[in-house]
């Protein structure tokens, strides 16, 4: 285990400081449910940070200059490349340290916040290569299943037979064609320090991730369900609850890799919820026939399954004992 | 009976394409112009098209590469940050001789800019697209028919040059609704039985590169482009309100080109002697057209360019007008749009300045 997250105490609700890092008034739709996790991270992550923001909903209703919503320095450039301007900005962190202009041991978090197409899609080299190089930042995805920015296009985040603009419920296809993009096997896949998946309903669960995520030395990658009421169309009021049941039926485990090989199951769903549920709340999913939910069934469960054989196989070493060292 | 009926710029753009034959669409969401993937989205599957929704626009603009090379009517389209990303592809395009149609629906710049309508990318547009020597056709339409009607020639033209043709509009055409009649339009469907890639099954195998280490053949090459961009003066397309005895021409494309042309009717109304000149083609730029007015009128002595940046048409009107006239650059940045009362000053300016500084020119 990782000597940063071997003591690591879980934050309580009595933790958290009263200020938010993000002011409010912005212009996200009622309910949204991507702003929120970006507060919360905000929160957690307080005010020695510098953001870097990916085109996207959060970049357009936080900061119509020359107003901003904003507490921290923030920056964004263009679509595809919030990975690689947060390298940028960590490398020049640590030559400011090398040349004693900051000093050595002053924390600075780098946290990128970007949505799905600027991860799954445009992004995904950019992402790719700043995790391979080892940039001490944290990557929050806002994965919100589309192109919400633009009108709903679909996104490598969509999931299979949501109806979106580009992909439209209809006779000849039943919205979606392809199943959602595996990108947290992408990124695991990177051997990254720290890797988890988590949802703003259980918000404690997550801020502690944000709170490892800043503190493990290289990058840490959080992928956030963030449901839109907007695009979905689904009620503003049942956003919390949306992202329950996505991780109470299955859809969405909430779990963390620590160095691309422990595996730790968050929230075990022995008895979850029928997936129907979760999709008939939301009209992207209105025209479904009942062979399409037992096919959206069938494939949580199989992922889910997966994923908990991963955690039994591949489950941290307990505190206290060593770590077993093949030697060749 | 006409079909008309009340679109906005971009959807009368897809329609074009889907009356020009277009069998592939690959594209990558982006404000103002996400009416066009979404009509495609739902048409060409319909009439045995393709339509690809890329994961980004570089991704894009080699699907449509890919698919022209096997000779499909391929196009995308974007806007203003999108085109900078796909330029790498637009030299490819042209380089390799391949026909497609790119649509640019601009918005402000620089860098992200604005989704403000903007003529920003006119220089990109119409000198260099893409690196090294290379030029699109390209068209600029002024109103939700003519977009439809130029969409769909684009094709044609495309496949006549074997050239990627551009059509170049802004957020205000892309996003107004006008009525527009969908005429059917007889564009024509041109061979390319002579160098598509479909398999060399019983013929020689062809080769389609744009890799030229030989040095004298890369300047060939050259060449051969240069002289099929002679070839496309044919195309010139511009519109024209004269009767030989303005004072002062108004020069404006586009979205401008509307606007200036109201102020201009209602000058010209109480007698004003004002003409209107807009270029449709920008690249061939309609040079010959342009220089010819100031040979055959004598009292026309001034050339005032309108446009939605910060003055980049007006070298192309300078380096035709050649001397003939003054040129006067009037530009507007993005976001500052003029109404017709300020155009209509501009040119009373221009006209008094005819009158009494300087008679004599």
């Amino acid at each position: 285990m990782r000597p940063e997250l071997a003591k690591f105490k879980p934050l309580s609700i009595k933790d958290l400081p009263k200020e938010d890092w993000i002011a409010p008034g912005h212009r996200a739709c009622q309910g949204c449910g991507t702003v929120l996790p970006l507060k919360l991270a905000l929160k957690v992550l307080g005010p020695n940070t510098i953001a870097v923001s990916a085109t996207g909903c959060m970049e357009i209703i936080s900061s119509p200059f020359p107003y901003t919503s904003w507490k921290v320095p923030w920056i964004h450039v263009a679509f595809e490349n919030a990975a690689s301007v947060a390298s940028g900005i960590d490398a020049a962190i640590k030559a400011l340290k090398r040349k004693g202009k900051l000093p050595k041991k002053e924390k600075i978090n780098i946290v990128v916040f970007a949505g799905d197409g600027a991860t799954f899609d445009i992004g995904l080299q950019f992402v790719s290569g700043a995790l391979e190089r080892g940039h001490n930042f944290i990557y929050i995805c806002l994965d919100n299943e589309a192109y919400m920015n633009t009108g709903v296009q679909r996104s490598g985040g969509t999931p299979k037979f949501a109806h979106t603009t580009t992909s439209p419920a209809g006779k000849v296809i039943h919205g979606n064609i392809t199943w959602k993009k595996n990108l947290d096997g992408i990124v695991i896949a990177h051997n990254i320090p720290y890797f988890a998946t988590a949802s703003p309903a259980f918000y404690m669960d997550y801020m502690n991730k944000v709170k490892k995520a800043s503190l493990v030395e290289g990058p840490a990658f959080i992928h956030v369900y963030s449901p839109c009421p907007t695009g979905w169309g689904s009620k503003s009021e049942d956003t919390i609850l949306i992202s329950r049941l996505v991780v109470e039926t299955r859809l969405f485990p909430l779990f963390e890799v620590i160095d691309g090989k422990y595996y730790i199951l968050n929230r075990k769903v022995d008895k979850p919820k029928p997936v129907e549920e979760y999709l008939k709340l939301q009209r992207r999913y209105r025209h479904l026939t009942k062979e399409e939910i037992e096919l959206i069934q069938q494939k949580a469960n199989e992922e889910y399954e997966r994923l908990v054989k991963l955690c039994e196989v591949f489950a941290p070493p307990k505190e206290g004992t060593k770590e077993e060292t093949k030697e060749t | 009976m006409t079909n008309r009926v009340l679109i906005k710029g971009v959807e009368a753009v897809a329609l074009g394409a889907l009356e020009g034959g277009c069998d592939c669409y690959f594209g990558y969401p982006i404000t103002p112009q996400n009416e066009i993937p979404e009509i495609m989205s739902v048409e060409l599957p319909k009439r045995g098209g393709a339509f690809v929704q890329a994961e980004s626009e570089t991704s894009a603009i080699n699907m449509v590469l890919g698919a022209s090379a096997v000779g499909k009517r391929a196009m995308t389209s974007s806007s203003s940050p999108g085109i900078s990303l796909m330029s790498e592809g637009f030299s490819y395009l042209i380089a390799l001789e391949l026909p497609c149609v790119i649509v640019n629906v601009m918005r402000g710049g620089p860098g992200l800019g604005g989704i403000e309508a903007s003529q920003g990318d006119y220089f990109q547009a119409v000198k260099a697209p893409g690196h090294g020597d290379g030029r699109f056709l390209v068209l600029a339409p002024a109103s939700c028919q003519e977009a439809y009607e130029l969409t769909a020639k684009a094709f044609e033209l495309a496949d006549r040059y074997r050239n990627p043709v551009m059509i170049l509009m802004d957020a205000i055409l892309g996003q107004m609704k006008e009525s527009t009649v969908l005429k059917k339009l007889n564009i024509k469907s041109i061979t390319k039985d002579d160098w598509a890639l479909t398999g060399a099954k019983g013929r020689e195998a062809r080769i389609i590169k744009s890799l030229f280490l030989d040095s004298a053949e890369l300047a060939e090459r050259n060449l051969k482009l240069k002289k099929k961009y002679e070839q496309m003066e044919k195309e010139v397309r511009f519109e024209s309100i004269l009767d030989g005895n303005e004072e002062v021409l108004v020069c404006a494309f586009g979205s401008m080109g509307r606007i200036a042309k109201e102020s201009v009717l209602k000058l010209r109304e109480k007698g004003y002697r004002v003409g209107y000149f807009r270029p449709i083609t920008l690249f061939p730029f309609p040079k010959k057209a342009l220089s010819s007015i100031f040979e055959k009128n004598n009292s026309l002595k001034q050339i005032l360019v309108l446009e939605l940046n910060c003055g980049q048409m007006v070298e192309d009107v300078m380096i035709s007008v050649c001397g003939k006239a003054e040129v006067i650059s009037k530009f507007y940045p993005p976001s500052v749009l003029p109404f017709p009362e300020d155009i209509e000053r501009e040119i009373k300016k221009c006209l008094r300045k005819v009158y009494f500084v300087s008679p004599k020119v």
